[in-house]
């Protein structure tokens, strides 16, 4: 595995140099923080911002969130780790990007690190893939060899309990949410405005941090992002109060990979699972 | 006095829907704790109508549909088993019981299957007894 | 705040017997914006209808709630009165008590309970309702005719003589179906070709009618009103328009193929007309028969076709067609026996299904009209043998209708041709129609014998080679019968054509279990289907005989026309529509329409749908992650308030 204060030096050289030849308008990465362990997310739009560009284990946000911030046409580079990656094709599947306004700077990395609890980032909270499924350019090189974990391995204990169990144990964790909307502020592929939490016609739930309006939210964000999420696991860092969504998120995307045969964000030319159908699809899928 | 469950069906109106008179111009009898909110798809069945219809204290949901293949909208039915397939898994895994919510296809002519099917998921859910976990208790609280 | 209304009907005692009716009209005057709550006999009846006109006056109503039979059956009536009334048709519920309630219960405490339930629920949601204006559209005055039976001919001749142009469309070189290829028909016996041909040659000259055989219907788009649909001319490999219907090439050709118009007792040439009375009288080359597609040489008919009207090059072609409305009437077919070994079908020479025997007496068939069979004798006895696959539990449960009728006219054809024993062995016969009873009795006069029995086993005989063993239990005298004849009749069930699921998937029908086209109404609506515009006659619907089946021609003609006639017509006015401030641009909608409904703004970023292609299903709006698509008349907040309405009782 490349070092990553290699993949820093050549995040930078080629941050500059696309900037400078005028192929990209912007480059999305990381930028210093407060202090190293807080890296922030960066968006370099002239050469001067260039030095203020990092990586470091901490660098884990999933900068495809930022991408729809930009108008298509704009000349885009983004710094994609595996699971960056798998959003960024989840988004042109969903025409929020286009592929050929990006330059993709693949990451190859593992041991990126949860900058609360300083867990190493593993297939146990996210997809558990070491390399971008897509890039233009690599910043560092393909990791090979590595125990491959599937990410749903950490599902097995909880498939285990008993309903009553496993009511009990997300009832408590949904009723910790403060409705802060971290959750969705992080995800990729959040970019529904408005939310239908906070519609009022029709008011699908009620907006107080309470256990009724907690449920719809959280089980309806489920279904919106069923076939969708990449498992990139920025939902549940982000969240003050420690729900670990990914978990349901990976059941889900588990689930959808058995009964519909494509994982989100890993093809280009799939269409989102739930919008799509085949006529073969199984009516054991209902059982 | 024995627990009565209350079942909320949403029936498509090409063939679920017309099934349902059918069992009615034929007079087969069923139980009277379903009842049906007619849509002109299955597809338009939103994963939220029936999140929120256990929310609201129903103790199961029966959805009906034309049998694939045979939609009167061509393919409607076809996204809808998908999403009411994800749908029920989302249900189960936050500990909802699995028999709760049902998808079956019934035709225009089976009249006779849409009552056996009330039949059976009304007994079904009244083994499982009412439906507490998502029906929310207080009035006020819902939205 | 809305002012509701509600009306609950007893339906005689239809509703009232399992429902307290007076009891839900009090319950109703409970509920939230209901300022007036009725029960009364009969709400469908011109009374009932007045009382809802003047309530609505003088209650300055502006929802009304009818807690009757099923939406499918009055929904329209009440949406008439209201609307008469000065209120919008949209505002008007049904609360369907009868089918759904009162029909399936017994017990009157569950059916006015659940009934309460379902009328809170309405209430709930006719509150949100809002009045929606419907579209007027521009209706095609054209009709398309699909299948050249005698229902297809009759149904496009009454058309084309009311001065509407109508397209016939079948898939057979020729129209007639399968009553050209009978001999007689029950009870008169007048000759079936006698009096079909001219119907068939009227067809051809009609200057209303575009005769379109050898074609198949490949795409259906549109709705009723305009209708766009693709047509597949098959290969003929003869241009019709230089064929002067000689028929030389036929003379010469050297190829054989199965003449399916003589259920394949015999050979035909490759290239051929069906049978000599043919409508279109001009030949077609069967490509997989035809010596020059198989082997690449031959070319004998376009030798002797002084007209140059063979052409190999030929290729299918298409055309697209625009109607108002469709009647489909594409006919049956009868089961294939052969799976019923106990019959002995295709192991037995001597056994035969009913269509080969039609052939057998007519003249024009592979015989010339004498009775002998496939090794040339003439039987000496024969029996009939009725619901064969039909009344059967273990294959089709119908009843085919017509099998009693004809096995009673094949018995007097064979007395009338042979000198043979004739034994029926039946269920029952049922001559309901008129003169059949009384050709029933006219057949037992003629010395045939009845044995009432299914026949459990056609066996060879091991005394007579060659001579067959009907074993059977004679139900009457309650002895087992083993009965030594020549030839065996089945009268096989029949059932719809093998390709009626696609015909029905292509016009949006719906099929019963065994494929036959489900009518909008068993009673009240038997031409109508569930697709707005397409109408479906004769046997492709259920068995029935040729009377029933030109009447339902005639019927579903006289329903198209209520259609065609109009210049103009309302649609449903219950489509989806965007609000752009909520959309995200996901597109969901684009990407799940069948209909092609919704596209992509991508200027503004939002999506927009076109209403005219929109038919209502309202996936867009559930597949909508922002509620952008209110899907009228279904919307999220009118769903979910009739679900809470339900829940809460």
């Amino acid at each position: 595995m490349t070092d990553f204060r290699q993949i820093e030096n050549n995040l930078k050289k080629e941050a500059k140099r696309l900037l400078e030849a005028g192929e990209v308008a912007v480059v999305l990465a990381y930028g210093r923080g407060y202090d190293e362990k807080h890296p922030m997310p960066f968006a370099a739009k002239a050469i001067a911002h260039v030095e203020s560009l990092v990586f470091n284990e901490y660098c884990n946000f999933n900068m495809a969130r930022y991408l729809m911030r930009y108008p298509w046409g704009t000349k885009i580079a983004i710094a994609a780790k595996a699971a960056d990656s798998r959003a960024i094709i989840q988004l042109v599947q969903e025409e929020k990007v286009r592929r050929e306004d990006l330059v993709i700077m693949g990451i190859p990395a593992y041991g990126m690190k949860n900058q609360k609890t300083n867990e190493v980032i593993d297939s146990k909270t996210t997809g558990g893939l070491y390399n971008p499924v897509i890039y233009d350019i690599l910043l560092g090189e393909e990791i090979h060899g590595q125990k491959i974990i599937s990410p749903y391995e950490v599902l097995a204990e909880y498939e285990a309990m008993d309903k009553e169990e496993r009511w009990a144990f997300w009832k408590k964790e949904f009723d910790k949410c403060i409705r802060c909307y971290a959750c969705r502020k992080a995800c990729p592929m959040c970019y529904c405005d408005p939310c239908f939490i906070d519609q009022n016609k029709p008011r699908w739930a009620d907006k107080a941090p309470q256990s009724p309006g907690n449920m719809m939210y959280h089980l309806t964000r489920f279904h919106h992002l069923a076939g969708r999420c990449i498992d990139c696991g920025e939902c549940s860092r982000a969240c003050p109060v420690d729900i670990p969504l990914y978990l349901f998120h990976k059941k889900v995307a588990k689930e959808c990979e058995e009964m519909f045969g494509q994982a989100a964000g890993m093809k280009l030319e799939d269409k989102p699972a739930l919008v799509d159908f085949r006529v073969e699809d199984s009516d054991k899928i209902l059982e | 006095m024995s627990f009565e469950p209350k079942i909320l069906g949403i029936a498509c109106n090409w063939c679920t829907y017309t099934g349902a008179d059918l069992a009615g111009t034929t007079r087969l009898h069923y139980p009277q704790n379903l009842r049906v909110v007619r849509v002109m798809c299955s597809s338009r069945i939103n994963p939220s109508f029936i999140f929120r219809a256990f929310q609201l204290g129903a103790d199961g949901v029966l959805v009906g549909g034309c049998h694939p293949g045979d939609c009167h909208y061509n393919t409607g039915n076809l996204y809808a088993r998908r999403r009411l397939a994800v749908t029920k898994k989302i249900l189960e895994f936050a500990g909802l019981e699995p028999g709760r919510f049902r998808v079956e296809w019934i035709s225009a002519s089976e009249g006779n299957k849409f009552a056996e099917v009330v039949q059976e998921f009304t007994a079904q859910i009244k083994e499982l007894g009412p439906q507490q976990k998502l029906k929310i208790e207080q009035l006020q609280e819902k939205a | 705040m809305s002012r509701i209304g509600v009306f609950v009907c007893h339906c005689g005692l239809n509703i009232a017997k399992t429902i307290r009716v007076s009891e839900l009209a009090e319950f109703a005057s409970t509920l939230p914006d209901v300022v007036v709550a009725r029960d009364y006999r009969f709400m469908c009846s011109t009374p009932g209808q007045e009382m809802i006109a003047n309530d609505i006056k003088e209650h300055r109503l502006d929802r009304v709630i009818v807690t009757a039979c099923s939406p499918l059956m009055h929904e329209h009536t009440f949406r008439k009165v209201i609307e008469k009334a000065g209120l919008n048709q949209y505002l008007l519920t049904i609360v369907n008590i009868r089918e759904q309630v009162s029909w399936v219960t017994s017990d009157i405490e569950e059916g006015t309970a659940k009934a309460k339930a379902l009328l809170n629920g309405a209430v709930y949601r006719a509150r949100l309702l809002s009045p929606l204006s419907s579209r007027v559209i521009d209706v095609n005055s054209d009709v398309m005719v699909v299948g050249g039976g005698i229902a297809g001919i009759q149904a496009a001749l009454e058309l084309a003589n009311t001065g509407k142009k109508v397209y016939l469309v079948e898939k057979n070189s020729t129209i007639g179906g399968h009553m050209a290829q009978f001999d007689k028909t029950f009870p008169t016996l007048d000759c079936s070709a006698c009096i079909l041909t001219p119907k068939m040659d009227a067809v051809l000259q009609h200057p209303n009618i575009t005769l379109m055989t050898y074609c198949e219907v490949s795409e259906v788009k549109g709705f009723v009103g305009n209708f766009d649909i693709k047509i597949r001319q098959k290969a003929r490999y003869v241009n019709h328009d230089r064929c002067n219907a000689c028929l030389a090439c036929t003379e010469k050709c050297p190829g054989k193929g199965i003449a399916e118009w003589d259920e394949g007792l015999v050979k035909r040439k490759a290239i051929h007309i069906p049978f000599p009375q043919a409508v279109p009288q001009k030949p077609v080359i069967d490509r997989e028969h035809c010596t020059f597609f198989l082997k690449g040489k031959c070319r004998l008919c376009e030798k002797v076709c002084e007209h140059k009207a063979i052409d190999f090059e030929q290729e299918d072609t298409f055309t697209e067609i625009k109607v108002g409305a469709v009647i489909v009437a594409t006919g049956y077919n009868l089961m294939d026996t052969k799976p019923l070994v106990q019959y002995g079908y295709g192991k037995y020479p001597g056994v035969y299904s009913a269509l080969e025997v039609e052939r057998l007496f007519n003249s024009a068939g592979p015989t010339a009209g004498k009775v002998t069979m496939r090794d040339g004798k003439e039987p000496q006895a024969i029996a009939i043998l009725h619901c064969i696959g039909s009344r059967d539990k273990n294959n089709y449960e119908h009843c085919s209708r017509v099998c009693c009728m004809y096995s009673l006219k094949f018995a007097h054809l064979f007395k009338e041709k042979t000198s043979a024993d004739v034994y029926q062995f039946y269920i029952d016969i049922r001559a309901a129609g008129k003169g059949y009873e009384e050709f029933y009795n006219r057949i037992i006069e003629e010395d045939v014998k009845f044995i009432r029995g299914k026949v459990a086993r056609v066996a060879e005989s091991s005394d007579e080679p060659g001579r067959l063993i009907v074993e059977a239990e004679d139900t009457i005298t309650g002895k087992f019968v083993k009965l030594p004849v020549d030839m065996v009749v089945l009268s096989p069930a029949m059932i719809p054509r093998e390709d009626s699921k696609d015909i029905g998937r292509l016009f949006n029908l719906s099929t019963d279990k065994y494929g036959f086209f489900m009518e909008r109404h068993p009673k009240l609506a038997p031409l109508a289907t569930m697709s707005e515009g397409i109408f479906i006659a004769g046997v492709c619907q259920s068995p029935k005989d040729i009377p029933d089946t030109v009447a339902q021609a005639n019927g579903a003609a006289a329903e198209a026309l209520t259609i065609v006639s109009r210049e103009k017509m309302e649609l449903e006015a219950t489509t989806a529509m965007v609000n752009p401030a909520s959309c995200c641009g996901c597109q969901n909608c684009v990407r799940v329409c069948p209909y092609g409904a919704p596209s992509f703004n991508y200027e503004k970023g939002v999506s927009e749908i076109n209403e005219a292609l929109c038919k209502g299903c309202g996936l867009c709006a559930s597949v909508c992650p922002t509620s952008a698509i209110i899907a009228r008349h279904f919307t999220n907040e009118q769903v979910l308030a009739e679900i809470e309405g339900l829940m809460e009782f």
